[in-house]
């Protein structure tokens, strides 16, 4: 059953109760709230997820968001993130109640999943390759993202890079891309059939709203895709378009650098990170202008390093 | 063993199994590191003309310089044991 076949009603009343079971990527989750947002958010962004009961299936993460004290509610009201029962952050004003469900459920793959390896990037796919997208906060990452997903492209993830460390395959988790300030009428103008939800303002990230996941890559979820391209982004007012090849050892450091959990795995994220740099062509990119970048991306997919 | 190399060309990059971290080694310190694993005893003279050999460069006072910093470097990080 899709999010979406549940009526309002019924995903609230869950979501109250024993919470909604769903299935991202190689993960499941039990979700519980009584914030009217969070509900919101999951209908307008989850529509072609798998739900279930929460008591029919197995969750590997539980988490809720929730209100920590009633009192609160009139007196500057907050949300707190709690996973299995623990509550690692402090907690948000009631209005980042959505933002925070989705950076927690990022939290939760990142300090848990040591299957994969895992970078701080995201990742697209066309043609059969996937291009890994590294790069630090406002460099136009997340737009460029959004951009290449309404264009054609799978989305994998927009954050999680997830290497599973025996195949060397990356693993979809096409949740929602978050967008953040200018974005989100960048990504708004650049495409009608681009859906972004309401949007939280004064979040530590400035302003915030995701842009839901087109239906394809969701659809796709469970294909790993085999990393074909490391690159990247930086946005520069007036730049022109270029790809500029890159180090492969300086693009082995930031990796590693930028891996949530390289040093949890020791020797083996040596070997998995290094495995993953020898199969991939790594490139800088700048760019102004979105649908430049674009077409420049679909070259590059029409090319792909084993087409030699 | 304790370091596992990977090289990518002119550069490489080398893990510490005992520390748990990671280097980069730029082009000099990669041509350093594989000289002393051929002769694990040259000294940094040594080791400075055998470069300017191997690379057609002048062993002046600039290459001594980096040479002598390079070789610190690695020392310090046990890619190389310093006589």
């Amino acid at each position: 059953m899709k999010l979406l076949q549940l009526s309002s009603a019924d995903l609230l009343e869950c979501l109250r109760g024993s919470g909604i079971w769903l299935r991202t990527g190689p993960f499941s989750l039990r979700v519980r709230s009584r914030v009217p947002s969070v509900a919101a958010g999951l209908a307008d962004l989850y529509g072609q997820f798998e739900v279930r009961r929460a008591h029919e299936s197995f969750a590997d993460f539980h988490v809720s968001v929730n209100a920590p004290n009633p009192l609160r509610r009139w007196l500057r009201p907050q949300v707190d993130f709690s996973f299995d029962g623990q509550l690692p952050f402090k907690p948000l004003p009631y209005d980042q109640a959505y933002p925070m469900l989705e950076w927690g459920l990022n939290w939760c793959v990142s300090m848990h999943a040591h299957q994969y390896l895992i970078i701080h990037a995201a990742v697209v796919e066309k043609n059969g390759g996937a291009a890994i997208l590294p790069a630090p906060p406002g460099s136009g990452k997340s737009t460029l993202t959004a951009g290449l997903v309404l264009s054609g492209w799978r989305l994998l993830s927009d954050e999680l890079t997830l290497i599973d460390r025996k195949t060397g395959l990356i693993h979809p988790l096409p949740r929602p891309v978050s967008l953040k300030n200018q974005a989100i009428p960048v990504i708004q103008a650049f495409s009608r059939e681009a859906f972004i939800n309401r949007p939280s303002h004064d979040t530590a990230k400035g302003t915030v709203a995701h842009l839901r996941p087109p239906k394809e890559s969701v659809r796709r979820q469970h294909e790993p895709a085999p990393p074909a391209w490391v690159i990247f982004p930086k946005w520069t007012a007036g730049a022109e378009t270029r790809l500029t090849p890159r180090s492969k050892a300086q693009t082995f450091m930031f990796l590693a650098q930028n891996a949530f959990n390289y040093s949890h795995l020791g020797a083996d994220g040596f070997r998995v990170g290094t495995q993953l740099v020898d199969r991939t062509a790594c490139y800088d990119f700048s760019y102004s202008r979105l649908d430049e970048a674009v077409a420049a991306f679909d070259r590059l997919a029409d090319t792909p390093p084993w087409a030699g | 063993m304790r370091f596992q190399l990977k090289e990518y060309g002119a550069e490489a990059v080398a893990f510490d199994t005992a520390s748990g971290d990671t280097h980069y080694l730029a082009p000099l310190a990669l041509a350093l590191f594989q000289l002393y694993r051929e002769f694990p005893g040259l000294s940094s003279d040594g080791a400075r003309h055998m470069l300017a050999q191997r690379h057609t460069i002048e062993p002046g006072l600039p290459l001594a310089t980096q040479v002598d910093e390079t070789l610190d470097g690695l020392c310090r990080i046990g890619l190389i044991r310093p006589e």
